[in-house]
């Protein structure tokens, strides 16, 4: 096997065929060789949720995910949770709460919402709390995200 | 963050899993969910020429009451209530990994073979270029105890003391066929802190087998860990047990995240079977489990009050398991 084989996976929908060496993250292969920056490197060690994309619909830390191990899978990211126009329910959730301030964890947050709303369309505040627990946020102090997801649960459900 | 050059492998079944790692031995790692393996690749950690990925093996998926894939991840484990129901003490134990983004990908048998970990090991190439490297990678020397010839970095997995309090075996496939052994005996006092385990070249964790008696078991697992939903844990005291009335029919106590190997204590609570748990056996108990261990000076806090906080674990651990469902 070449370390340059061809990577096909589906992005937010979409076909890819990209070439991928082994040791690239799937984070370095959005953001540097595909140009989706939405996704955001924090950390790069699996501690601050700030990378988080859906594989197969599920959360996953890019940062921690060897690209070529979703060949064949789909892949969503910030950019793809987005609708092609405006803002998904989470996302306007979170402008209307003010639950964004530098914005650097926001796509994670809105990623992690996400796919929790998909699961289990009406939580609880323990299972918002909880779901989250893996995303970071240095400057809010988690409240204001924390009704955004409530309020985005009741407008969506 | 780089990760150094590597050849990855994607076999399907576990025989060609044992056939890569036997010509591979020495030169590769397993990736499992990647989770404990690549933030310590990145830092190049002990870092393989081969990673062999586990991703593709159907036989290593999988849960029921009594089995659990190695490659089974945490979080399907937690999403099964059913499963939670019948395992309190793994339940907690499951639910206290990491952060549930990490528990996405993170794995079973990842989590029973986790790398140990230490303030000295657990940092940044030019942070531990600028102190000098240490025995775990690239020295040879530890910064913990200065004297030794061994490492002492501390086991910090949370499902093998909750695993062990079930009497769990694990199934190990490697060149010479299949076996199982006791997951205590996984674990080998005899290595010298880098190696601590019992496999052999070519061996692969395949499953975790529970008897037939441990579901329903009363079990609890109680951690200490820093940042509530994120550290990995400064101890963890993980009970299991069954009563009659007021009588101990049995009763098994492990504990991890103090020392380089989890451990389990028979020797104490063996000769509590058949009488009444009075509140001098508990303390009597607790008292010696906290006298035993031996926590050094390498995770957050300071390794005398993580043993005096052993002693409170194990009251408040067997006294949950006491008020617990089930019998
Ligand atoms: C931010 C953060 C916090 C964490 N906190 C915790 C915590 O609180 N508690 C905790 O227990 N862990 C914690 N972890 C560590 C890790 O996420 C978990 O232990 C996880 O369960 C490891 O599983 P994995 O599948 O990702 O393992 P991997 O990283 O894929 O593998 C770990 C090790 O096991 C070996 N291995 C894996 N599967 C097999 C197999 N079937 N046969 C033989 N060898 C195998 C690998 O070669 C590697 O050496 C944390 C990690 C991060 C990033
Ligand atoms: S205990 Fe000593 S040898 Fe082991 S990782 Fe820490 S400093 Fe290194
Ligand atoms: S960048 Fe992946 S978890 Fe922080
Ligand atoms: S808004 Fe700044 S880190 Fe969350």
């Amino acid at each position: 096997m070449s370390s340059r084989d061809l990577l096909s996976f589906r992005l937010n929908g979409h076909p890819v065929d990209v070439p991928c060496p082994s040791p690239r993250v799937l984070l370095d292969l959005l953001r540097e060789d595909l140009r989706l920056t939405g996704t955001k490197r924090g950390c790069d060690l699996g501690t601050c949720g700030c990378c988080t994309v859906l594989v197969d619909g599920r959360p996953t830390l890019s940062c921690l995910t060897l690209a070529r191990l979703v060949d064949g899978r789909s892949v969503e990211t910030i950019e793809g949770v987005s609708p092609p126009r405006g803002l998904n329910p989470v996302q306007a959730a979170f402008v209307a709460h003010g639950a964004t301030q530098c914005g650097f964890c926001t796509p994670g947050f809105v990623v992690t919402a996400t796919a929790l709303l998909r699961s289990n369309p009406r939580p609880s505040r323990a299972e918002i709390e909880r779901a989250i627990s893996g995303n970071l946020c240095r400057c809010t102090g988690y409240l204001k995200i924390i009704e955004a997801i409530e309020s985005a649960a009741r407008t969506e459900g | 963050m780089h990760l150094d050059p590597f050849e990855l492998h994607r076999p399907t079944t576990v025989d060609e899993v044992v056939r890569l790692a036997t010509e591979l031995a020495g030169r590769f790692d397993y990736l499992a969910g990647g989770t404990d393996l690549l933030p310590n690749y990145k830092m190049h950690l002990n870092a393989k020429p081969h990673l062999v990925a586990l991703e593709d093996v159907g036989e290593l998926r999988g849960h029921s009451e009594t089995r659990l894939g190695a490659m089974e991840r945490l979080a399907d484990l937690e999403a099964d209530r059913a499963f939670g129901r019948v395992h309190p003490g793994l339940s907690d134990a499951i639910g206290e990994v990491a952060t549930p983004l990490v528990r996405s990908s993170g794995t079973v048998g990842g989590n029973l073979l986790v790398d140990t970990r230490c303030f000295f090991f657990n940092q940044s190439y030019f942070w531990r270029s600028s102190l000098g490297f240490c025995l775990k990678a690239d020295g040879d020397r530890c910064h913990v105890v200065p004297q030794a010839e061994r490492c002492y970095a501390t086991f910090s997995g949370d499902l093998a003391p909750a695993l062990l309090v079930l009497d769990a075996e694990v199934e190990v496939a490697g060149p010479t066929g299949r076996r199982r052994l006791p997951l205590g005996a996984l674990y080998d006092p005899a290595g010298d802190g880098i190696r601590r385990t019992r496999l052999a070249p070519g061996d692969l964790l395949v499953a975790v087998h529970l008897p037939p008696g441990a579901p329903g078991r009363r079990a609890r697992y109680k951690k200490l860990r820093v940042r509530p939903s994120y550290d990995f844990p400064e101890l963890g005291v993980a009970v299991a047990g069954a009563w009659d009335s007021d009588r101990v029919r049995s009763l098994r106590l492990a504990v991890g995240g103090v020392e380089t190997l989890p451990r389990r204590f028979d020797d104490l609570t063996d000769p509590l079977v058949g009488a009444p748990l009075t509140p001098e056996t508990v303390n009597r108990l607790a008292d010696e489990v906290q006298r035993r261990v031996r926590p050094v000076h390498n995770t957050f806090l300071p390794p005398d009050y993580r043993r005096r906080m052993v002693g409170v674990y194990v009251r408040r651990a067997l006294a949950e398991a006491r008020e617990g469902s089930a019998g």
